[in-house]
């Protein structure tokens, strides 16, 4: 990846409005149809009701799947049209949705601890007792 | 419409000494609203010394109290103070900031050839974050002290009667700080290369700063949550890390730790790639592995994420979470030996000039292979339960924080001073020092890694009396380090003072920073560079500049 | 930032009631501004993630910890009023969006308006919120004339938390529910107030006619982030008011 890969593009547009509807900047950027922003909102606003529709039920622990599920599609749209994420360079979507990954490593890490933490406490409490006391080093001597 | 035309400097006029970025403005204005990186770098150099020094005060302190097995100046109290004041400012306001604010600074545009970095404002609002927080953590001294440790550990830190909220917005502060700067460094490394200046064409330097400004985007901003929400705990009791109620101290050691061993590589990473520098530079030979440095430097700051709970084995993980960081913390070790060997084959059959910025290169080579492997020794879970929160710890983590990362921010520092300048220091009186801290350096730790294995604790004010003469060889230690320290400053200083011309090319630098003129104009350089030979190619060093002084 | 002899780029203006932009000095291009600025702005939006993500975490720790507590705590807020205030961000997305494609094309009037309709969204959303704090207020649930008057070791009562009418009085730990939703909302809430002042400086500049095909790189990073406040609370919703 060269940091100038836009410079041809760059000496190309001294004029002002060439090209689609842009100036200067927008040799490589894009302009969305407000028709397609229109309809993003519309889902966005269905599933917005979905949410609330399927928080009526209870699918006992798929709940939080499919709530954050719904959530996610949702987000992913506000992402991939409302921020044009959908037509911006290799990086910026690199680096955006890299915070997701590394949020998620400190999500895993941490909740896996708590979710085997209880793991520990079923094995201390179904162990067999220990017939040996642990004796301190100190005590051994004096025989 | 107005074409770009390259930005020529006005000829010099025989009399008159060119202008650089240091002659051209005057006037205190110049400098305090200077959006030039390199005026920044210079006022975040004033800066993190002045941190480090004070810092220093604080860690003589400390070791003087302890010659004694009762403790000799201090009560209780003040110690718990003055160790968390030596651990919070060396940490957060020298060790994250120093190397990237001030070299990086100064030597990134340089390297990449471009005229600034990416935001010049940002930057300097950097600057003035580091400046903010800094300022809240000394008022945080004059609100009666904090005690806590520089990790801030819950629950302690959330019900200590001390100015904790005020050096945890500090913190934020300086948090946001190094945010910034990692941020505006990914912007100019990926936006502002020169011409013909390929990813791997780019110094090793730059690498380091750029898989550092990773790390410092994606984790910094999970310490500043942290410390916010210990705030909120103090103000308003939101009770998340409080056991009383039903938070949990544990989720505060990930918290902090998410960050906080990430943190260890933003300060290691950039001291990574001054040593590449200076490696290839003082032994006139490329790089070793290259390319292999490059990808380390990225699999380091990676891997960093996954390894943070091997501070946490005696803190109640679950037995699970402690396998599986431990397991992960060997990797760390790949990337990073890999490093240390690239350095040891780029001197082998090089021309080795033992000039002083060299001299503090081999004495990090020697300083980091102990640091790196003890800590190696410290992720083995069974021998850290051992060893956690003993001395051996203390020990290794100056090895790597002090003995290597300070060792290569002075390396660094002697190698860019002429260039910065324009000016020499004096070289037998920087040999000295050298070998003052050196010397000193291992006199304080290396006792200290013995009374730890041994069960010494940290943090404690005073001992049992088997280790006063431990205690007594590390005070001495600290004070030779100390005295190399001090006349470091002085004969840094009294050059400035003193003069003497630096070469134009000093030590033979082949990358972008040494071919543009010593001290650099404002904008860098005089025509646009463009790159078309590879990085670290000695053939095209040209030796006139090597004996061309700057005028 | 001019210096003497430096010929700087200038975009021009489209038309009279624009005016035109200058590139900063120190790029070479207006792509190379352009394109720095933004992949600054996305590296921004980035720690925002992880800033909120630390919340996030904590909410999944203690939804776990103590399931009963947030279920029961969920319920006590007005998941009406919670669906307002999301169809209002949703809707005030959208307006923001259309307004960066005008400025994009340069329709003044039309940036203006729905930099305005955008405002008038961040507005109301506040004012939704502030109702919810008081009906919070008035059932002891969250008591913020007390908020910061500590913890009675010796009795167990944390001074902002009363709960009046004892709903809490059978799970474990019930303010837990409260204090995450508060510290939450409220930093949500001023993420909502900086972005409705951003919108306000974006409006100025376009009043101004700074903002035109040609350059209007500040309207679309304005906009990015008031589109991640929307995209924060497209999880909040879910996970404060109707709890799973
Ligand atoms: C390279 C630069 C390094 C730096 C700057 C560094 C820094 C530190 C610091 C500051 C601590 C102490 C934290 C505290 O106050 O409790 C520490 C502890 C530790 N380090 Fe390192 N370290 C480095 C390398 C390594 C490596 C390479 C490893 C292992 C592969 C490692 C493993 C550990 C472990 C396991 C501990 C925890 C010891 C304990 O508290 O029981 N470190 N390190
Ligand atoms: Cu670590």
């Amino acid at each position: 990846m060269s940091a100038h890969t836009h410079n041809d593009h760059g000496h190309a547009h001294a004029d002002a409005g060439h090209d689609h509807g842009g100036g200067l900047q927008m040799g490589h950027h894009h302009v969305s149809s407000a028709a397609m922003f229109f309809n993003v909102l519309a889902i966005l606003l269905v599933l917005t009701i979905v949410t609330v529709a399927v928080s009526r039920f209870d699918f006992g622990g798929a709940n939080m799947l499919i709530a954050m599920g719904i959530a996610s599609v949702k987000a992913s749209l506000v992402i991939a049209i409302f921020m044009h994420m959908k037509w911006d360079t290799a990086i910026n979507k690199i680096v955006f949705l890299s915070s997701f990954l590394f949020l998620s490593l400190l999500f895993i890490f941490t909740l896996a601890d708590q979710a085997t933490r209880r793991v520990d406490h079923e094995m201390h409490t179904t162990r067999t007792p220990v017939d040996k006391q642990w004796v301190h080093p100190s005590t051994l001597e004096k025989h | 419409m107005s074409t770009n035309v390259p930005v020529i400097d006005a000829h010099p006029t025989i009399s008159e000494p060119p202008k650089n970025y240091l002659n051209c403005s005057r006037g205190f204005m110049s400098w305090a609203g200077t959006l030039d990186h390199k005026r920044i770098g210079i006022m975040y150099l004033i800066g993190v010394s002045a941190a480090f020094l004070a810092g220093g005060v604080f860690a003589l302190l400390v070791r003087l109290h302890l010659w004694e097995p009762h403790g000799m100046l201090f009560t209780n109290e003040t110690y718990n103070q003055i160790f968390t004041l030596h651990g919070a400012f060396m940490v957060f306001i020298f060790v994250i900031p120093a190397i990237p604010g001030s070299l990086g600074n100064m030597v990134l545009p340089l390297m990449l050839g471009a005229k600034d970095v990416a935001l010049p404002r940002l930057n300097l609002l950097s600057f003035y974050l580091w400046c903010g927080g800094t300022l809240l953590a000394t008022l945080a001294i004059v609100l009666g002290g904090f005690d806590t440790g520089w990790t801030f550990y819950a629950p302690y830190s959330l019900y200590t009667d001390q100015a904790v909220v005020s050096i945890g917005l500090g913190i934020f502060l300086l948090g946001f700080s190094s945010i910034f700067t990692g941020l505006n460094f990914i912007v100019t490394t990926h936006k502002l290369r020169a011409p013909g200046l390929t990813w791997f064409r780019m110094p090793l330097f730059v690498w380091a700063i750029y898989a550092t400004a990773i790390l410092q985007v994606l984790a910094t901003p999970v310490l500043g949550i942290t410390v916010l929400l210990v705030a909120f705990e103090r103000l308003y009791n939101i009770g998340i890390f409080d056991p009383r109620l039903g938070g949990d101290p544990v989720l505060f050691e990930h918290f902090f730790w998410f960050y906080s061993h990430p943190a260890v590589y933003i300060m290691v990473l950039p001291a990574f790639g001054i040593i590449s520098e200076l490696v290839t530079v003082h032994s006139r030979k490329p790089l070793f592995g290259y390319k292999l440095m490059a990808f380390s430097a990225l699999a380091i700051a990676i891997i960093s994420f996954l390894v943070w709970g091997h501070h946490m084995f005696t803190s109640g993980q679950s037995t699970f979470a402690m396998f599986a960081f431990s397991f992960l913390t060997f990797f760390v070790a790949i990337p990073t030996a890999i490093k240390e060997f690239s350095w040891v084959a780029t001197i082998w059959k090089g021309s080795i000039a033992l000039n002083s910025p060299m001299l503090y290169t081999l004495a990090f080579l020697i300083i980091f292979a102990i640091g790196g492997l003890t800590g190696v020794i410290l992720g083995a879970l069974n021998v850290d339960l051992h060893l956690h929160d003993t001395y051996f710890v203390v020990a290794h983590f100056h090895y790597v924080m002090m003995g290597s990362i300070a060792l290569a921010f002075f390396a660094g520092l002697h190698h860019w001073w002429p260039k910065m300048f324009g000016i020499m220091y004096d070289e037998t009186l920087a040999k000295i020092a050298c070998a003052l801290i050196f010397i000193g350096f291992n006199a304080t730790f290396i006792p200290q890694f013995i009374m730890g294995s041994q069960g010494m604790p940290r943090r404690y004010a005073t001992y049992v009396p088997e280790f006063e003469g431990y205690h007594h060889a590390s005070t001495i230690g600290a004070v030779i380090l100390g005295s190399g320290v001090a006349l470091m400053v002085y004969y840094l200083l009294a050059s400035l003072l003193i003069r003497k011309p630096a070469m134009q090319n000093q030590w033979g630098g082949v990358t972008l920073d040494w071919l543009t003129p010593t001290p650099p104009p404002l904008e860098n350089f005089a025509t646009p560079p463009s790159v078309t030979t590879e990085v670290y190619d000695y053939s095209t060093l040209d030796y006139e500049s090597l004996r061309t002084p700057v005028r | 930032m001019s210096h003497d002899g430096h010929h700087s780029i200038v975009i021009p203006a489209p038309g009279p009631e624009f005016v035109p932009h200058t590139v900063a000095h120190h790029f070479d291009s207006p792509v190379q501004e352009f394109q720095s600025m933004k992949l600054g702005f996305w590296l921004f939006l980035a720690t925002e993630i992880l800033l909120f993500g630390g919340l996030f975490a904590a909410y999944f720790y203690f939804h776990e910890a103590f399931p009963e507590t947030f279920r029961v705590g969920g319920a006590q807020l007005d998941w009406r009023l919670g669906a307002v205030n999301t169809t209002v961000l949703l809707v005030s997305s959208w307006t923001m969006a259309m307004g960066v494609r005008c400025a994009q094309t340069s329709q003044k009037q039309k940036t203006l308006m729905f930099c305005a309709l955008t405002l008038v969204g961040a507005v109301a959303f506040m004012v939704i919120k502030f109702f919810e704090y008081k009906a919070k207020n008035d059932h002891g649930l969250v008591v913020f004339s007390e908020l910061f008057s500590g913890y009675n070791e010796a009795t167990g009562q944390l001074a902002w938390f009363k709960d009046y009418d004892g709903v809490m009085a059978n799970v474990p730990h019930g303010h837990m529910f409260f204090a995450i939703y508060l510290t939450m909302t409220a930093i949500h809430g001023l993420h909502v107030v900086i972005g409705a002042g951003l919108i306000i400086w974006i409006m100025k500049g376009t009043a101004k006619g700074r903002f035109h095909a040609g350059y209007y790189l500040p309207v679309d990073l304005v906009g990015l982030y008031w589109h991640l406040v929307d995209l924060i609370w497209i999880f909040l919703f879910p996970l404060l008011y109707l709890v799973p």
